[in-house]
């Protein structure tokens, strides 16, 4: 069995890997907006010619938390935070991963998607999902 | 709307804030509900109808809580908009009132959390991917928060305030779940829940209900009723779910919802910010006390932290915020929450406020805003503004 089969994963189809991690978006034919994930109707034409395609691998830090208290399934302390794609309108709520947490982080600063593990199981396995990491300047 | 009849609020009713782990949601349901049909001197059987607003108390709460007061038979309609819920239920008893469909309602919240969690954040929908990936409220209001302090220069302080101030007013309330003053170094000193929000600047874990009966203005001179008891006449009542923040641009802001609900609600009772002299609002966070003056019109975008620093916001203060205590300290019993702010405004109205009296209070407003929703500004925000 590969690594791939072996990983549980969340939402595989809100991302991809291929050739690099980045989230898929809806894009309505009609109107051009983008939503994450792709919704079935486009909420500015109601219209449902909505095509799958990637957004940019780098967005922009809106806010973030570091979560100190949280559901038993995450394991603390975790980054929470809010992703921007400006040119898409998009905004995104995702973890953030840094090498340190309370040092790295900044508003407006770039993030890079990524894939990694994002809570546990009910079992205590791992779970892996898309989430966005601190990019160093 | 000009064709919508006129609706009074004759009783009200409430059960203390706390932890009831053995108190079924219908017992705290059925206490509040019946001092509300004491409170206003009706026959009991004169009601038509009953909405419920809870989350998480399970399949016909409200029916059970009913029977329990001889009250079989009438429609029973169990009301769910997370936070909201209860205003919401209240909102369900306003409209078949005003769209002339019944003329006497009882619109009651309940929610016993104390039974299913001890602390910690709300359970929400794993469903909702942002949830799936780790999102709590606090995590999104202190996100919130972040964004804001930066943008506006708050500092941890004044958000410490904003607490001192609701545990203030609290402590004179003898429902309100925390009666202890508090001071800025003991709320920054608390432990840190998610970055900067402590744990005091989190609403509690708790339990509640509290209930309001509705009649009609035709109704209000035909019922047998204790005709001491000052009506309280609902001016304004709007309900909104969560609008699109994508499609509007890059917000995910629940202040949006507050300002697009109680821009409605203003219309409706031909009234606006300034007219308010008490209120109730949603600060289930103490960035939300903040973030909410401002939508609501009493403060510019950025400057609703004034309100706390000038003291404007004091139950004797210009704009009196959260005379109860507020969800911080009163408590946050999630589909309790709308009708003990409401219980809260009607008694101040009336000039008889369990806790702070506001002076000269003629009108008030409750706002409500529940949940969250990836993409949107909120599940449910409720609006009411009650005169006498």
């Amino acid at each position: 069995m590969s690594e791939d089969q072996e990983r549980k994963i969340l939402h595989p189809d809100f991302f991809t890997e291929d050739p690099e991690p980045r989230l898929i978006a809806g894009r309505c034919k009609v109107s051009g907006n983008w939503t994450f994930p792709p919704y079935l109707a486009d909420p500015v034409s109601f219209q449902d010619e909505i095509e799958h395609v990637p957004l940019p691998k780098v967005g922009k830090l809106h806010s973030y938390t570091i979560v100190r208290r949280s559901l038993p399934d995450f394991p603390v302390p975790f980054g929470l935070g809010l992703i921007d794609f400006p040119e898409q309108k998009v905004r995104v709520m995702a973890q953030i991963e840094a090498d340190d947490l309370e040092n790295d982080l900044a508003l407006d600063m770039d993030v890079e998607t990524i894939v990694g593990i994002v809570r546990k199981a009910k079992d205590g396995t791992d779970i892996y999902s898309y989430k966005f990491k601190a990019i160093k300047k | 709307m000009s064709n919508l009849r006129d609706v009074y609020i004759i009783g009200v009713g409430q059960t203390p804030c706390g932890k009831y782990p053995t108190k079924a949601a219908h017992v705290l349901g059925r206490e509040a509900s019946w001092a509300a049909i004491k409170d206003s001197g009706i026959y009991a059987r004169d009601i038509e109808i009953g909405f419920c607003g809870h989350v998480y108390q399970g399949m016909g709460v409200g029916q059970r809580t009913l029977k329990d007061i001889g009250l079989v038979g009438q429609p029973v309609i169990n009301v769910e908009g997370a936070c909201g819920s209860g205003t919401l239920s209240f909102w369900e008893a306003w409209r078949t009132i005003a769209f002339g469909q019944h003329d006497v309602a009882l619109a009651w919240g309940v929610e016993n959390l104390s039974k299913i969690m001890s602390g910690g954040p709300l359970p929400l929908e794993e469903d909702d991917i942002e949830v799936a990936l780790g999102m709590s409220m606090p995590g999104l209001y202190a996100m919130r928060a972040k964004r804001y302090m930066d943008e506006y220069g708050v500092s941890k302080e004044t958000l410490a305030k904003v607490v001192v101030k609701s545990r203030l007013h609290a402590s004179k309330n003898p429902i309100a779940q925390f009666r202890k003053e508090t001071t800025v170094d003991a709320v920054l000193g608390d432990p840190v829940i998610c970055d900067p929000l402590t744990r005091s600047m989190c609403c509690p874990v708790g339990d509640a209900s509290a209930a309001a009966v509705l009649v009609s203005g035709e109704m209000l001179n035909k019922i047998k009723r204790d005709e001491s008891r000052l009506p309280i006449k609902v001016l304004g009542c709007v309900a909104q779910s969560g609008g699109y923040a994508s499609a509007t641009g890059l917000t995910c802001d629940p202040s949006e919802n507050v300002a697009r609900t109680s821009q409605m609600a203003y219309e409706q009772a031909g009234l606006g910010p300034e007219d308010m002299d008490a209120v109730e609002i949603h600060d289930a966070f103490a960035i939300a006390e903040l973030i909410v003056a401002e939508a609501l019109g009493f403060a510019k975008k950025g400057e609703g932290s004034k309100l706390i620093e000038e003291g404007t916001s004091n139950f004797d203060g210009n704009i009196a915020i959260n005379p109860s205590g507020g969800l911080l300290s009163r408590g946050h019993p999630v589909g309790a929450t709308g009708l003990l702010q409401t219980v809260e405004i009607v008694n101040q109205l009336r000039g008889e406020a369990t806790g702070c009296q506001v002076p000269d209070a003629n009108i008030g407003l409750i706002e409500t805003m529940g949940g969250a929703q990836p993409a949107m500004d909120g599940i449910t925000c409720v609006v009411s503004i009650l005169g006498k």
